[in-house]
């Protein structure tokens, strides 16, 4: 019996992993699994790098994301009221999978139009989805400890991504004491405002563009903090002088074309009164 | 273009079709398979400067997806029974007498039931055909214990079967 169940076992699991759609391992097999060019940030950020470096912070991310273009149809520059069962579908398209998430209490959820954006985090790890009409992205980053921000001051990263050939970027990062606001200010001068809550912020945009300065809102009043790019080959964890490294990928379940990232940078800084 | 970076899109071509089939055969879910096969990348491209040096890089990415899938599997098969209200298995319900039996379809689902270790080992060893000693790399256990997983795994396939054919004998 051993033998025939044997050969009957090789011969329904040869017929089980047929199944696997070639479009699929096509997909899997061209995404770009590579570090990527890191862009750092002023003086200020250094100081704010040194303490995420001491911190040995590694970051990862695991982006799943696919679909067509046109695909950000609905944003808008101001968190606007999520739409009934809004939240609960965003939950759940992002906690399903293997993902960084599992296991991360929900800290914040932004939502701009029918898109609902999603931190995810604890005390040393992080992460973040996106969900809108037909995609999702993940990303998540860990860090070997807490890493402390002090008040009136936020701990930036910035992400650009695209989709379908579409560019979207966002900034998330830990907000100190007396934080209530964060706006951010592009390069083409759009402002987005970030949603605050629970000590992060989160904000992102349907492009490129990147973080020029931010207005950090304290019960002191607001401050405005320049944020000039600087940038730095990119390489395996700790080049650069810092420890903070960075992955990303693409795929997804929507129509094809593949998401490819273009590329995803780390930044950090600091805002003082 | 750097050599490493070259290296490392030439493995990606060459083993990714293996480690998604193998990744699908494992965790039985298409999405959680390609998630983990993403994860199992990426921790690869990471390492990649020292994984390169290896004599078999696929053996070594397939250690990390093997244990990426042991390490989830609890959370994985929690959430699909969320998703679909899926029980454990219940044989006692009636058969369709309608229903054509299939022998390889009954494999099948035994498969799908097995627990996931057990289910693993029997994918390394009759999917894969890796040697005892492999699959026990692979898994990070003893070689006796991945021969009596997949001994357990085989039994458990072999009882599922029986049950089928007494089932069939009782309803034809």
């Amino acid at each position: 019996m051993t033998d025939q169940l044997e050969t009957e076992v090789r011969a329904a699991l040869r017929e089980r992993a047929a199944q696997v759609p070639t479009a699929s391992i096509a997909r899997l097999a061209h995404l770009d699994y590579h570090p990527r060019t890191r862009r750092l940030r002023p003086p200020l950020a250094i100081g704010a790098l040194a303490t995420a470096a001491g911190a040995g912070t590694v970051a990862v991310i695991v982006s799943l994301t696919a679909g067509a273009s046109n695909a950000f149809a609905g944003w808008t520059p101001t968190p606007t009221t999520p739409s009934p069962g809004q939240l609960a579908n965003a939950q759940a398209s992002c906690e399903g999978g293997q993902s960084p998430i599992a296991g991360l209490p929900l800290k914040l959820a932004d939502t701009r139009g029918p898109f609902t954006f999603s931190v995810y985090a604890s005390d040393t790890s992080s992460a973040t989805c996106i969900s809108g009409p037909s995609f999702r992205s993940v990303s998540g980053s860990t860090a070997s400890a807490p890493i402390d921000v002090a008040a009136g001051r936020i701990l930036l990263s910035t992400h650009e991504s695209s989709r379908g050939g579409s560019a979207y970027s966002f900034a998330d990062g830990r907000t100190g004491d007396g934080v209530s606001a964060v706006t951010l200010v592009l390069d083409d001068g759009t402002k987005v405002q970030a949603t605050v809550d629970n000590g992060w912020f989160v904000a992102w945009w349907p492009s490129a563009h990147a973080v020029t300065s931010a207005a950090i809102t304290t019960p002191a009043g607001v401050t405005t903090q320049t944020v000039p790019a600087v940038t730095i080959p990119g390489g395996g964890p700790g080049a650069g002088g810092g420890s903070v490294s960075g992955f990303s990928s693409g795929s997804g379940e929507a129509t094809g074309g593949g998401g490819t990232v273009g590329r995803e940078s780390v930044q950090s800084f600091s805002s003082s009164q | 273009m750097d050599h490493g970076r070259a290296d490392f899109e030439t493995f990606v071509a060459a083993g990714t079709d293996s480690l998604t089939r193998t990744a699908y055969l494992i965790v039985w879910d298409l999405q959680d398979a390609e998630d983990l096969v993403q994860e199992t990348l990426l921790k690869v491209a990471g390492r990649w400067h020292r994984v390169r040096k290896m004599e078999h890089p696929l053996a070594y990415a397939r250690r990390i997806l093997v244990n990426l899938a042991l390490d989830d599997a609890g959370r994985r098969t929690r959430r699909r029974r969320e998703l679909t209200g899926e029980a454990l298995p219940d044989r006692s319900q009636p058969a369709d007498e309608q229903r054509a039996f299939d022998e390889q379809d009954e494999l099948l689902r035994a498969l799908a039931a097995l627990p996931p270790r057990q289910r693993t080992a029997i994918v390394l060893r009759y999917f894969l055909d890796l040697p005892e000693a492999e699959a026990a790399a692979a898994m990070k256990c003893s070689l006796g214990t991945v021969k009596s997983t997949a001994a357990r795994g085989l039994a458990r396939l072999e009882q599922a079967l029986r049950t089928t054919n007494e089932t069939r004998s009782i309803s034809t």
